[in-house]
């Protein structure tokens, strides 16, 4: 364990088996963060737990809340976020942008594929099964044309550096991602308590994705609109998300309604107004697919608009992201991507893929076997963690038996090998100092028609519990202000 | 043929509607064999009525309402040009094995992947008794009407033993059951055998001065190699044939529902429905 000499990281105890994002493996800072190290470095814990509350209080006072479905006590949280941020290097950067929109274009020729010829699966590159046992696969959408054939178009796209520090993407979130607010806030948040910092280094700006996403909408507007009247539908104001349904509205400068503000009449869909009705031709719809009408799919919604699939199908209004994206962002397309990549763009994936093995296929079930104590052990029906055995946290007997478990029915797993994530130096309140913590980064990409933007900047989240590997909100998980550096 | 079809549906709730949107999926199919010269639909309450196209491709009928009210009643009125069908009129498969190869090839397997799969009122957990293995001697078309004959003679017609939400399981077990648990349980069949089949929802003519309380009917359609598809009436045992007016067809029941509706209201209501089809020349 390494010592650091600066104030305010004088405690810092760095593990070197992890991959630390601010120092080498000798324990010395790296150039991109040295200037920040010695910035901070001249405030005391004490100044700099000062400022710390002060930036939450900030987050208050913005009314930047979540809840927590299921607590006891509904208080409303804010999102845990420290004032120091991470920060990535144009060359890094320019791999991560690169990647996301080669993924977000993939995803978008494999859903119009999907829903049309089905090339993919009649060639043999995905299995059909996948599809056809895919609960998220909407048979409504068979042979329908969204508008500008775009199905994806705001992408949020999970990214971990692992420890040969390399970037993998773990998920891809294509049906109502969210937490691009938060990346705005954080933003806003550290340059109220640290203005100063900013003089010192070339930052992009996070505030122009309100801008792009509404020219985005804009150029997948229905036929024969000119001007297109977009809006932003919320599930309301009990939705965990609601604060940034609100925030991006309001930064776009468009409507926020629920389902109970539209009507759909003769295949169009209008707004109510105390003007009267308004035609609305776009639709960022932060509602479940399941949701978005009760005369086509869920029949007890209420979140809903009757009719509006039935206008969707027509042409006449555009509903972002289109529906069923969410068969292309099941846990088992993802073990498919390098393929779908390179079938649908004849290109190497940018961004590497956490490697797969099916054991479903004779040599890979051998490698499985073979270094089993290496790799995570995953049944491909279970969602939410179950059934999962980690190579190196069982036992001889336990390997055995998962061993016969996988030979018994070998088409039920897959494995891939155990990843770690980089850690960060992030302040935590109980030992009112920096401790290291896992972090991830999720990237928000849009697509359009002939358009594509990459947010640069993302939302790192932190597990702020000591050696935990999740680091959602729901499961205190924290964020930092993330920094893409200008060349 | 030419025939007068009339849906007629009668809501009563016990509280007040204060809005209401009813989407009905009961307007007949327009296509090479059934055509719909007039049509004239009213309800109750004077709302406006809309025509629309559902997600799965199929006319419907929409109404809104904009006053509060507690019975409601709607009246479709249609005639209906239908041509003069032969079930059997058809170029059989030349040899049953060609037709089990094309069922096994993954193209096919993926063009018709929605109704080969199995959903909510289709699965069936294995069981023995009603297991039925197509025979690779027999084309598929005899095969599908061995199926049918089977349904027809191990399931009696019964109503109020099932209803819309009944699972195969359940029918299996009373062995009773409506046109639409035939139906399902074909479609589960056929599908487990590898052959496209979906449930189709329609009119059934069963003969003039018919009266009362007669329901829409339910059949299946399977997807037969080279031939295309053909439609089975397991409840009846029989081919589908001029006097079956189809309406839509779905993966199951759920997919193609007469009735659909978003209601703000609370505690009890009952639904009445009479269809009746006369065929205009006697």
């Amino acid at each position: 364990m390494g010592k650091i000499q600066n104030q305010i990281f004088s405690s810092y105890q760095r593990d070197p088996v992890l991959y630390d994002e601010i120092f080498n493996n000798k324990g010395e800072i790296k150039d991109i963060y040295s200037r920040l190290f010695e910035l901070y470095g001249g405030h005391s814990i004490k100044e700099y737990v000062h400022l710390n509350d002060k930036a939450k209080s900030s987050f208050f006072n913005q009314g930047i809340t979540f809840q927590v479905y299921g607590e006891k006590e509904s208080t409303e949280k804010i999102f845990p976020f420290d004032l120091f941020p991470r920060i990535i290097d144009p060359n890094e950067w320019d791999i991560i942008e690169r990647g996301a929109i080669q993924r977000s274009r993939a995803l978008n020729l494999f859903l119009w594929d999907i829903y049309h010829e089905q090339k993919i699966i009649k060639q043999g590159v995905v299995p059909l099964d996948l599809i056809s046992s895919s609960a998220n696969y909407l048979d409504q959408m068979i042979g329908l044309d969204p508008p500008g054939k775009i199905y994806n178009h705001i992408s949020g796209t999970d990214i971990i550096k692992h420890n040969d520090g390399k970037y993998y993407v773990l998920e891809d979130n294509i049906r109502c991602p969210s937490g691009v607010s938060y990346v705005i806030c954080n933003r806003t948040a550290l340059k109220r308590a640290l203005f100063g910092v900013f003089n010192h280094y070339n930052t992009h700006t996070v505030t122009n994705y309100a801008e792009n996403l509404l020219d985005l909408l804009e150029t997948v507007k229905p036929n024969g609109i000119d001007i297109p009247n977009v809006v932003v539908l919320t599930p309301g104001m009990y939705n965990s998300a609601f604060y940034e349904h609100s925030y991006l509205a309001k930064t776009m400068g468009v409507e926020l309604v629920e389902g109970r503000d539209l009507f759909v009449e003769n295949d169009f869909v209008y707004m109510k107004t105390t003007r009267g009705p308004e035609r609305v031709d776009v639709i960022y719809r932060r509602v479940d697919d399941a949701f978005i009408d009760p005369l086509e799919f869920k029949p007890d919604s209420a979140l809903g608009v009757p009719g509006l699939f039935a206008a969707y199908k027509k042409g006449n209004v555009t509903l972002a992201n289109a529906p069923g994206t969410g068969v292309a962002d099941d846990k088992a397309i993802y073990t498919y991507m390098p393929d779908i990549i390179k079938y649908y763009l004849d290109e190497e994936p940018i961004l590497n893929n956490v490697h797969t093995y099916h054991c479903s296929k004779p040599d890979e079930l051998k490698y499985v076997l073979e270094n089993i104590s290496e790799l995570v052990i995953k049944p491909v029906d279970e969602a939410g963690g179950y059934g999962i055995s980690i190579g190196n946290r069982l036992s001889k007997e336990q390997i055995e038996k998962v061993k016969a478990e996988v030979k018994a029915e070998p088409r039920k797993y897959v494995a891939q090998p155990i990843m770690s994530l980089s850690v960060h130096p992030t302040y935590i309140d109980d030992s009112e100092s920096f401790e290291q913590r896992h972090v991830d980064l999720r990237t928000f990409t849009i697509l359009g028609k002939d358009k594509e933007f990459v947010l640069k900047g993302g939302l790192t989240r932190v597990a702020l519990k000591r050696g935990n590997l999740i680091v959602n909100s729901s499961q205190g998980g924290g964020s930092k202000d993330t920094w893409v550096l200008k060349e | 043929m030419e025939y007068n079809i009339t849906y007629y549906c009668e809501n009563s709730y016990k509280n007040p509607v204060s809005g209401a949107h009813w989407q009905f999926l009961v307007i007949p199919l327009e296509d090479d064999t059934q055509k719909i010269e007039t049509i004239s639909c009213e309800n109750s309450l004077w709302e406006k009525e809309e025509y629309s196209i559902n997600g799965f491709g199929f006319k419907t009928l929409r109404i809104k309402t904009s006053k509060t009210f507690s019975k409601v009643t709607f009246t479709v009125r249609l005639k209906l040009w239908k041509e003069d069908i032969n079930p059997f009129n058809f170029t059989p498969e030349s040899n049953p094995t060609d037709s089990f190869d094309i069922l096994d090839r993954l193209d096919f397997k993926t063009d018709h992947q929605s109704f080969l799969k199995s959903n909510k009122l289709t699965t069936l957990i294995k069981n023995e008794r009603f297991s039925y293995t197509f025979s690779k001697d027999l084309s598929i078309f005899q095969n599908l009407q061995n199926l049918n004959n089977f349904l027809f003679e191990h399931l009696t017609f019964q109503t109020n033993q099932t209803s819309v939400i009944t699972t195969l399981d359940e029918v299996i077990s009373k062995q009773k059951g409506v046109c639409q648990d035939f139906a399902h349980l074909f479609c589960a069949l056929g599908r487990a055998n590898g052959v496209p089949t979906r449930y189709v929802s329609g009119y059934l003519h069963q003969g003039n001065g018919y009266f009362g309380d007669s329901q829409m009917h339910a059949w299946v359609e399977s997807f037969i190699p080279t031939i295309g598809w053909v439609g089975f009436d397991p409840c009846n045992g029989i081919l589908a044939a001029t006097d079956y007016i189809k309406v839509a067809h779905g993966r199951d029941y759920n997919d193609c529902p007469p009735i659909k509706g978003v209601l703000f209201t609370s505690g009890e209501n009952a639904t009445r429905y009479k269809v009746q089809v006369e065929s205009a020349q006697q």
